[in-house]
C-alpha cells in the first residue's frame, strides 16, 4: 500500500514534507469530455519514460519527451532520477507504466473511442507541479489538435 | 482537455487538486498495480476512466482492491549464491559479482527480448567497463572527473551521470534475479536489503555516496547523493541534504 505508513520512515517524512510544500494548480477550468465509449484516449506518464533514440531526462527537466502509439517496448527505457521505487515491475510488464497495450484493448472491445497517435511523457519527482504550466498547456493544445478528448495521467 | 489520473501518494494529489484521480494502493513504480495481468490493469484503468462519467468536481477516490500476490514477497531471499567474501581490491569483487550474474540477466534479456540498462550511454555487452569504471571511481572517491571508458559516449554529465551508472548496475541485479523463479518476487524494499547487505554492488553505493559527501562543495553533489541511495540505506537515514536545492529547466546535455 502506498500510504507513508507503508513505507519507510525516512521516506515518509520526505514526502509528506515535499507534499506540505506543494502549491495547489487546480482547481482548473472544469472540462466534461464526450462519453468514454467514444473518446480518444492519450497516456501522460511521469516516469521519465522515453525511447532510446531521444535525450534522456535530467534533473528538473520541464521538457516533455513523445511516445508515438506504435513505439514498441523494446525501445523504450526510464531515466527518472528517484531511487525510491525499483524499474524491475517496468522491466518485467511496461503496460504497469505505460499501459499502452491495455489502451488498444479497450478500443478494441468498444470501452474507449480510440487511442491517441502520440502520447507524452514527462520527468515527475518535481516539488513544485505549476512549473510544467507551460509545457502541459502545449501537450494540451498538440492532443487537441490531434483529436485527444481524455489524457490519462500516469505517475510512478 | 479532460483529464483522469493514477494517485499514487494521496496527500500529494491532495495538495494540487487534479479534476479527477483514483487513490490506488500499490506501491511506488506500479502505478497499474500487476504485471501481466491485463484484466487487472484493464479495471483500475476502467475505475479511473468511470470519474469521467460520475466526478462534477475535483474528486479523489480510493481504489481498495489489493493487487494479486500483494503479500507473497515476504521472507524473500535471493537465490542466488554471490560467494564468499574475499580481500580482493573493490573492481575485481565488483567484476566477479557480476560474472556471477551475467548468465541470469542474459537470460532475462533473451525471454523478455529488451533490456532497461544502457541509459548511461553504456552498450548492453558494457556491463563490465561500467562495473570497473564505477569501483574506481568508489576506490578513488573522485566524484568530480568523468570517467573515460573507450567506447562509451556518457548520456549524462558528473555528477548526475554516478546516479544513471547506479541505476545501470542495478538494472543488471535485477534483470539477474528476475530470471530465477523462486517462490516469490522481491519488492523495492527486498531489493535494497538484498543489494545493501548482500553485495558488492551495495558497498560500492555506499563509497560513491560518501565520495559525494567529501564533494559537498560540488554544485548537485549531495542531491545526487539523495538521488543515488534509496531513503533509509544511507547511515539509516536519509541520503539528500538538510536543505535540497533543486535545479529546474535543465536540459540534458546535447550529443
Amino acid at each position: 500500500m502506498v500510504r507513508l505508513s507503508d513505507l519507510h520512515p525516512v521516506e515518509a517524512e520526505h514526502l509528506l514534507k515535499r507534499a506540505k510544500d506543494m502549491p495547489a494548480v487546480g482547481p482548473g477550468d472544469w472540462v466534461t469530455p464526450p462519453s468514454v465509449e467514444e473518446a480518444t484516449v492519450a497516456i501522460v506518464s511521469t516516469a521519465g519514460l522515453h525511447r532510446r533514440i531521444d535525450p534522456p531526462f535530467t534533473v528538473g527537466s520541464l521538457d516533455y519527451r513523445l511516445i508515438p502509439g506504435d513505439t514498441q517496448f523494446d525501445d523504450l527505457v526510464l531515466s527518472h532520477i528517484s531511487a525510491n521505487f525499483d524499474r524491475s515491475a517496468f522491466g518485467e510488464d511496461p503496460n504497469i507504466v505505460f499501459p499502452i497495450e491495455r489502451l488498444r484493448d479497450l478500443a478494441s472491445s468498444g470501452e474507449i473511442g480510440g487511442v491517441a497517435r502520440w502520447h507524452y511523457s514527462f520527468m515527475g519527482a518535481m516539488p513544485d507541479p505549476s512549473q510544467f504550466e507551460q509545457a502541459g498547456e502545449e501537450i494540451g493544445r498538440l492532443m487537441a489538435n490531434d483529436g485527444v478528448d481524455i489524457a490519462f495521467l500516469v505517475p510512478i | 482537455m479532460a483529464t483522469t489520473s493514477i494517485s499514487l501518494i494521496r496527500e500529494m494529489s491532495e495538495a494540487v487538486v487534479p479534476p479527477r484521480a483514483l487513490w490506488v494502493p500499490f506501491p511506488l513504480g506500479r502505478p497499474l498495480g500487476a504485471v501481466d495481468d491485463s484484466e487487472f490493469q484493464k479495471n483500475v484503468m476502467r475505475a479511473a476512466f468511470s470519474l469521467l462519467d460520475t466526478a462534477i468536481k475535483p474528486t479523489i477516490e480510493d481504489y481498495e482492491i489489493k493487487a494479486p500476490h500483494d503479500d507473497l514477497n515476504e521472507n524473500w531471499s535471493c537465490p542466488l549464491n554471490l560467494g564468499p567474501a574475499s580481500s580482493d581490491a573493490l573492481s575485481e569483487r565488483l567484476l566477479a559479482e557480476v560474472a556471477m550474474l551475467r548468465p541470469w540477466a542474459i537470460e532475462t534479456r533473451h525471454q523478455r527480448g529488451r533490456t532497461l540498462f544502457g541509459v548511461t550511454g553504456a552498450g548492453e555487452d558494457q556491463i563490465d567497463d561500467l562495473a570497473r569504471a564505477f569501483a574506481s571511481i568508489a576506490d578513488a572517491g573522485d566524484v568530480i572527473s568523468e570517467p573515460v571508458v573507450d567506447g562509451i559516449s556518457w548520456a549524462f554529465e558528473m555528477p548526475l551521470l554516478l546516479r544513471h551508472m547506479a541505476d545501470d548496475l542495478r538494472t543488471f541485479y535485477h534483470e539477474a534475479i528476475a530470471a530465477q523463479p523462486g517462490d516469490s518476487s522481491p519488492d523495492h524494499d527486498d531489493l535494497n536489503r538484498w543489494i545493501f547487505s548482500e553485495t558488492v554492488l551495495g558497498e560500492t553505493l555506499l563509497l560513491v555516496a560518501d565520495g559525494l559527501t567529501e564533494a559537498s562543495d560540488m554544485p548537485m553533489a549531495e542531491l545526487v547523493r539523495g538521488l543515488l541511495i534509496p531513503e533509509g540505506h544511507y547511515n539509516g537515514g536519509s541520503a539528500f541534504p538538510e536543505q535540497v536545492d533543486f535545479p529546474i529547466g535543465q536540459q540534458a546535455p546535447a550529443d
